[in-house]
């Protein structure tokens, strides 16, 4: 069972580094353990995270792929998907049948389909929409629907930061 | 650092007071009588106590598992503050037994389950690291062998307290250690099956089974000692507060085990017994990878009733968590087992049925084939739906309601639930039958309607063309106005101005059939475009999505 969560976690590292997808780099942080992967996540062009450069690692389970990874951005983030403590909250690394938010249909749920490039590109496109129905940031979420400046203005500043940048 | 500070800070602490106690009293035990009665003496003692537990732990951490990784790290201050919660409302219930043994008890518990926890993150890490040298068999094994000894003697403490001198805290202390050796239990077999398949080259394909299994057991002994724990203390005492987050977290994982058993060996018993073998042309068309490992087939794939193929090891693994196609969703349990090629079409009406329903059975042209192009066959009926498409897979197979696990025998029921079960029963049959009855109606009026075409097409050899279909009619205008065709054109003339009088029998029947052709025909058209508009909007929609999400 481990060996062969290791050779499909090989496999897509190796799909990853051929053919990676725009704005997004993923890899093992050692070699020698290659269940525990960082990623660097671009933010999507024309929204509010636009040209940040976020960090995040995600922990694969010794029965992946039947069970999906856990993903926890390293950076300061403030989103409505994404907690306090950098964790993403998003359908796609949920089994079914674990219900955190109780709304999501099962279509969009965990399965050996689903792969690491897939869930980094539903991140980046939950950065560019957020969904402020899951209460993974109440704030953040609460701002995002009645204070769009305000979220814009905390996005830039996360933005700056990632990049090493004075806030402005 | 801030912890070698806090060290020296302490031991400085402990030397002024100490030293204080001596320089009054000049000799061991007044000093020692003087330092008790201290509070502020005893408050730097108790500080000084729990920094040395600290650096105990520390060290025999260092021992055991070296440096933490974060992960386990983190998990170690989860589980702790979880624990210390529980502590302090353990503490509320035995207020009357409150002092420094206690506390020192509880924090030696303390003590002794962080190990229990590290050792089994240790223990499922195993899964995931390529090398496993042979420090780490000798680290787990001393350090569990260990606990395993503190358990056995925390319990028979407990137990010889609690026989001796009647109830009290020890009863709490003798269950969670009970709770603990459990844990050791599950540890080693853990540990064991993981060492086994590390040695092993080929992936072992029952060690997830055995995992699950011994989950359930493990599971389903602990909720026997927390459902008896609860009952004693709730005699005893009060309700155990304290106990309730762990109980219902044993209570679930343990229902979650025992469904998982149940229904994976009910999908695993599908698919050996019902699922075929993908051919090699079917491997071949799924470009011989399985979707689940990302390695390629070669042989021992199977194929769902859903047409996904994945290797049938593969699937069996997924099968002990859900029951679901990988790739569709579709639940195996309660598809239709796929009957080899002996009855597809019945099949693909019960698919097709629920949207029949609505529509009158003699107006439901979309079920019907397109208009006969080769020579018709006498009265042959074709098959009833041969254009049909496949049913989409997630929908419409659960329509007719899943059949509920029967029990083995019946004999042990009481009467109110056999007629419970029997009306459900007796609803399932009825809409079975309403179903079958929906089929059968749509079944003749597709045969009426065929065997209207067959005759019409037979009688009228000339008007063949202009029996086509709207789209024929204006292709033929086009025709005529470019005037390339000279045999249309004849043809959409007597469409456009029917004959006066043909006088043969054929005549009347023409008339009669005609106009009800063509408006079903005109009907089967809209109708069509319609759906190839849905089609082509749900294809755009989801391409949409799919180049969004790629
Ligand atoms: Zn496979
Ligand atoms: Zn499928």
């Amino acid at each position: 069972m481990a060996g062969s969560a290791l050779r499909r976690l090989m496999a897509e590292y190796k799909q990853l580094t051929l053919n990676p997808p725009e704005g997004i780099l993923a890899g093992p942080i050692n070699e020698e353990n290659f269940f525990e992967w960082e990623a660097l996540i671009t933010g999507p062009e024309g929204t509010c995270f636009e040209g940040g450069i976020f960090p995040a690692k995600l922990i694969f389970p010794p029965d992946y792929p039947l069970s999906p990874p856990k993903m926890q951005f390293i950076c300061e983030m403030f989103h409505p998907n994404i907690y306090a403590d950098g964790r993403v909250c998003i359908s796609i690394l949920h089994a079914p049948g674990d219900d955190p938010m109780g709304y999501e249909s099962s279509a969009e749920r965990w399965s050996p389909v689903q792969s690491v490039e897939k869930i980094l590109l539903s991140v980046v496109s939950m950065l560019a929409e957020p969904n402020d129905e899951s209460g993974a940031n109440v704030d953040a979420a609460k701002m995002w629907r009645e204070d769009r400046e305000q979220f814009n203005k905390i996005a830039e500043r996360l933005v700056r930061r990632t990049l090493g940048l004075p806030p402005p | 650092m801030k912890a070698v500070l806090a060290t020296v800070i302490s031991l400085a602490l402990t030397t002024v007071v100490i030293g204080n106690a001596y320089y009054q009293k000049k000799q061991f035990y007044p000093s020692i009588v003087y330092l008790t009665n201290s509070n502020p003496s005893m408050a730097v003692m108790y500080l000084q106590a729990f920094i040395l537990v600290l650096l105990v732990g520390k060290l025999l951490r260092k021992i055991f598992f070296g440096q933490l990784r974060p992960a386990e790290f983190e998990h170690l201050i989860e589980r702790s503050w979880y624990a210390i919660t529980e502590t302090c409302l353990a503490f509320t219930v035995f207020r009357d037994d409150f002092n420094p043994k206690f506390i020192a008890l509880f924090t030696l518990l303390l003590f002794l389950k962080a190990f229990h926890w590290l050792a089994e993150d240790r223990v499922d890490y195993m899964e995931r690291s390529p090398v496993i040298g042979w420090i780490f068999h000798v680290r787990i094994l001393t350090l569990l062998m260990l606990l395993a000894q503190a358990d056995t003697y925390f319990i028979h403490h407990a137990y010889q307290f609690t026989a001796s001198k009647g109830p009290s805290v020890q009863l709490v202390f003798g269950f969670e250690y009970s709770i603990l050796i459990i844990m050791i239990v599950n540890i080693l077999i853990k540990y064991i099956l993981h060492a086994i398949d590390s040695r092993w080259e080929a992936p072992w394909e029952s060690k997830a089974a055995v995992l699950l299994y011994t989950e359930l057991a493990i599971n389903f002994l602990k909720v026997l000692l927390y459902i008896g724990f609860v009952a004693v203390m709730v005699r005893i005492y009060t309700l155990p507060l304290f106990a309730f987050r762990p109980m219902y977290e044993t209570m679930r994982s343990f229902k979650k085990a025992y469904n998982d058993v149940v229904l994976s060996r009910r999908a695993i018993r599908n698919m050996n017994t019902l699922y075929p073998d993908a051919t090699p042309v079917e491997l071949a068309a799924a470009d011989n990878e399985c979707i689940i490992c990302r390695e390629e087939m070669h042989s021992g794939a199977k194929k769902l009733p859903c047409n996904h193929i994945f290797h049938a090891a593969c699937l069996r693994l997924w099968f002990q968590r859900q029951q679901t196609c990988p790739t569709c969703r579709l639940n195996v349990l309660r598809a239709p087992a796929p009957e080899p090629a002996a009855a597809p079409q019945p099949a693909a009406g019960v698919g097709g049925a629920p949207a029949a329903a609505p529509a009158p059975p003699a107006a439901h042209p979309a079920a019907h084939p397109a208009p006969p192009t080769g020579p018709p066959q006498g009265t042959t009926v074709p098959p009833p739906f041969p254009n049909m498409p496949p049913p989409p897979p997630i929908m419409a197979w659960g329509v007719p309601p899943p059949p509920p696990p029967r029990p083995a025998s019946l004999a042990h029921l009481t009467v109110a639930e056999l007629q419970r079960l029997e009306g459900t029963e007796r609803r399932n049959i009825e809409a079975r039958l309403q179903l079958l009855r929906e089929i059968q109606a749509m079944l003749d009026a597709s045969v009426l309607l065929m065997q209207q075409y067959s005759s019409v097409v037979n009688n009228l050899p000339i008007n063949n063309a202009s029996i086509g279909t709207q789209t024929d009619v204006s292709e033929k205008r086009e025709g005529r106005q470019v005037k390339t065709e000279p045999d249309v054109v004849p043809t959409t003339s007597t469409h456009k101005q029917p004959s006066p009088a043909p006088s043969t029998s054929n005549a009347t029947n023409e008339d009669e059939v005609y106009p009800d052709s063509s408006t079903s025909e005109s009907n089967l058209n809209s109708q069509r475009d319609k759906t190839d508009a849905n089609a082509e909007e749900l294809r755009r929609r989801r391409l949409q999505k799919f180049t969004i999400e790629k």
